[in-house]
């Protein structure tokens, strides 16, 4: 990400939600961006995730400047090289835990190997035994487990999660951090995890606060002090 | 659900609109057709027939798809009862004369006589049910007497005797006439050998011009004048049709009330389901997916309201047609089921149920994926 700016409003209602924030993200990485409620952490992941257009600045993802992207190319980018994980599992109550995982991959057409990858991750989330029950039947956690399957089905370049333990209680919480973390060093996949408790995540590759739209760089997280 | 059951209701209404209205309508014709005028009625231009009625009718009786013909008679003649010596009751009727053997393969006047038969001699009538209660409640087996005025102004008397009661259903019948033998008229009317008007049945309705052509090609000098029903019965049935034409219309109208209820109904399940849009939206699913996704609902409520609505449809049609449904004993309704307007039905109403998922699915793929998943 290069000098990315976000405002909303105009005139005297004009917010500015990013500043000049530049970020590189390295492949395989385990990211975390931490920051109070309002300090523009979810939208520098909206900007990322291609679910929101900066005002100005670059973000390149795999060598592609994703922001001049038309809306058609966005999708299919989001489809092919993003995984999401939001705060709610997000998942829909129509279809079973194994429908919700493999719902990606039916978007993208590759419907061949959808139902194994998925059946796959859904094992190493703990769910082999709830992927044919609805998704409205599956407590909060499980739910949380079967969006993270979700999220790494389409194998992306960058999995992106929104407080992904924000809705679960503490112990639920503890699981699906450990969740993450196995599953990114398993896959060697990056990620970047928005959260206001970064304690929760413990060591990672790299914390970075966000304040008022800007960033402060990057420490270890036994290091790192939370700006005042 | 509810969408469904809009596209069903909306057939349905139109169905029960068709099978009502448009039965009552094929009523009317087929009494008029099978009581007074035929498929194709023959008339003098100026007055009465002169031409033999057997002539006429054989003539006619030989073309293969004619069923039958026969020849009738009217006047106009005053009735008076008489019981026990004493003349009871006096009224004005319209009087028909029939050739009874003929009468009965051309029409089904008589299959209208409820109480004792048909006119079977020359001094038997048939009293219409009104006529007998307007003569204080005859009955079969009682005398009444008719005076004609004959065409030279006489008045001609002659007594009958009551051998039946004619009450159709509807009363499109000769409920307000009498019937008699045409031979008994003619003498009263001193009009030997003349016919009011032939009437003609057809195997095949649908020649009834094609025979009225050949007719009036065959006897082009005698004065003839040939009408089909519709024809005939113009001012009777034109009035009628705009009737059905402006149900229908209101028919349509309900179709369109089902369409705006489905535009509701997705605008609805669209609102309903920004957070799913959202979603869908977010990991990947593009403009034109959502579309798909709420058109292709449309296409099913539209798939399953069509199918739905057409066979109950269908079914209260078949129930109508074999119940002969008629309301408090009035003429049974003439049920068809016409095929073509059964499928523009169901076309009509499973391509608005598409059209009216149009907009809602616009609105759907229009959402933002950030916004709609903030929905709650």
């Amino acid at each position: 990400m290069y000098n990315l700016n976000k405002v909303y409003g105009e005139g005297d209602t004009k917010v500015h939600a990013l500043q000049d924030l530049s970020i590189t993200v390295n492949k395989g990485e385990f990211l975390l961006i931490v920051g109070s409620s309002g300090s523009g952490k979810s939208t520098l992941l909206n900007m990322i995730g291609l679910l929101d257009q900066p005002t100005s600045g670059k973000i390149l993802i795999d060598g592609i400047e994703t922001t001049t992207l038309s809306d058609g190319k966005i999708s299919e980018f989001r489809n092919h090289k993003l995984g999401f994980i939001f705060q709610f599992s997000n998942l829909l109550t129509d279809l079973t835990v194994l429908e919700n995982v493999m719902l990606p991959r039916q978007i993208q057409g590759t419907n061949g190997s959808a139902s194994e990858d998925a059946k796959e991750l859904l094992k190493i989330v703990g769910l082999e035994d709830q992927m044919h029950k609805r998704a409205n039947k599956i407590s909060g956690g499980q739910a949380q487990r079967a969006a993270i399957a979700r999220g790494l089905v389409n194998h992306p370049t960058i999995v992106l999660a929104d407080e992904p333990t924000g809705n679960l209680d503490s112990v639920s919480a503890q699981n699906i951090v450990q969740l993450i973390k196995s599953m990114a060093k398993k896959l060697g996949q990056t990620f970047i995890v928005v959260t206001h408790d970064r304690h929760q995540f413990g060591d990672v590759d790299r914390v970075i606060t966000i304040k008022d739209g800007r960033a402060f760089e990057d420490e270890k997280p036994s290091k790192l002090e939370v700006p005042a | 659900m509810g969408a469904v059951l809009a596209v069903t209701i909306g057939i349905l209404v139109i169905h029960v609109n068709f099978v009502i209205f448009q039965g009552l309508f094929d009523a009317i014709v087929r009494d008029l057709t099978d009581y007074r005028f035929g498929n194709l009625q023959i008339t003098d231009e100026e007055d009465y027939i002169d031409k033999s009625d057997n002539y006429l009718v054989n003539w006619f009786e030989r073309i293969p798809y004619v069923y039958a013909a026969t020849p009738r008679l009217d006047a106009s003649a005053a009735i008076n009862i008489t019981k026990f010596g004493e003349r009871i009751e006096e009224t004005r009727v319209s009087v028909v004369g029939v050739n009874p053997l003929r009468d009965i393969r051309a029409s089904t006047v008589h299959e209208t006589v409820t109480e004792g038969q048909y006119v079977f001699s020359r001094n038997s009538i048939v009293l219409g049910s009104n006529v007998a209660k307007d003569l204080g409640g005859a009955q079969v087996g009682d005398n009444v007497k008719l005076k004609i005025v004959d065409r030279y102004g006489n008045d001609k008397l002659k007594r009958f005797i009551v051998t039946g009661i004619a009450n159709s259903p509807g009363g499109n019948g000769f409920d307000y006439s009498v019937v008699v033998h045409i031979d008994t008229l003619r003498d009263m009317m001193d009009r030997d050998g003349y016919t009011g008007s032939i009437m003609v049945k057809l195997n095949d309705p649908s020649k009834s011009t094609e025979l009225k052509n050949l007719f009036l090609q065959t006897f082009p000098n005698d004065d003839f004048k040939a009408e089909t029903l519709e024809e005939v019965a113009e001012a009777q049935l034109s009035g009628f049709r705009s009737g059905i034409a402006m149900i229908n219309m209101i028919g349509y109208f309900g179709m369109m009330s089902s369409a705006f209820a489905i535009v509701t109904i997705q605008m609805m399940l669209v609102n309903g389901k920004t957070k799913e849009i959202g979603v869908m939206r977010a990991i990947g699913a593009k403009r034109k997916d959502i579309l798909i996704v709420f058109l292709f609902q449309g296409l099913i409520i539209g798939a399953i309201g069509a199918t739905v609505g057409t066979a109950a449809g269908l079914g209260y049609t078949i129930y109508a047609k074999e119940t002969k449904m008629s309301f408090n004993g009035s003429l049974p309704l003439e049920v068809t089921i016409q095929w073509d307007k059964v499928i523009q039905t169901a076309l009509t109403s499973f391509s608005l149920a598409i059209i009216a998922s149009l907009y809602p699915s616009y609105r759907a793929t229009k959402l933002l994926p950030v916004e709609a998943m903030r929905t709650v």
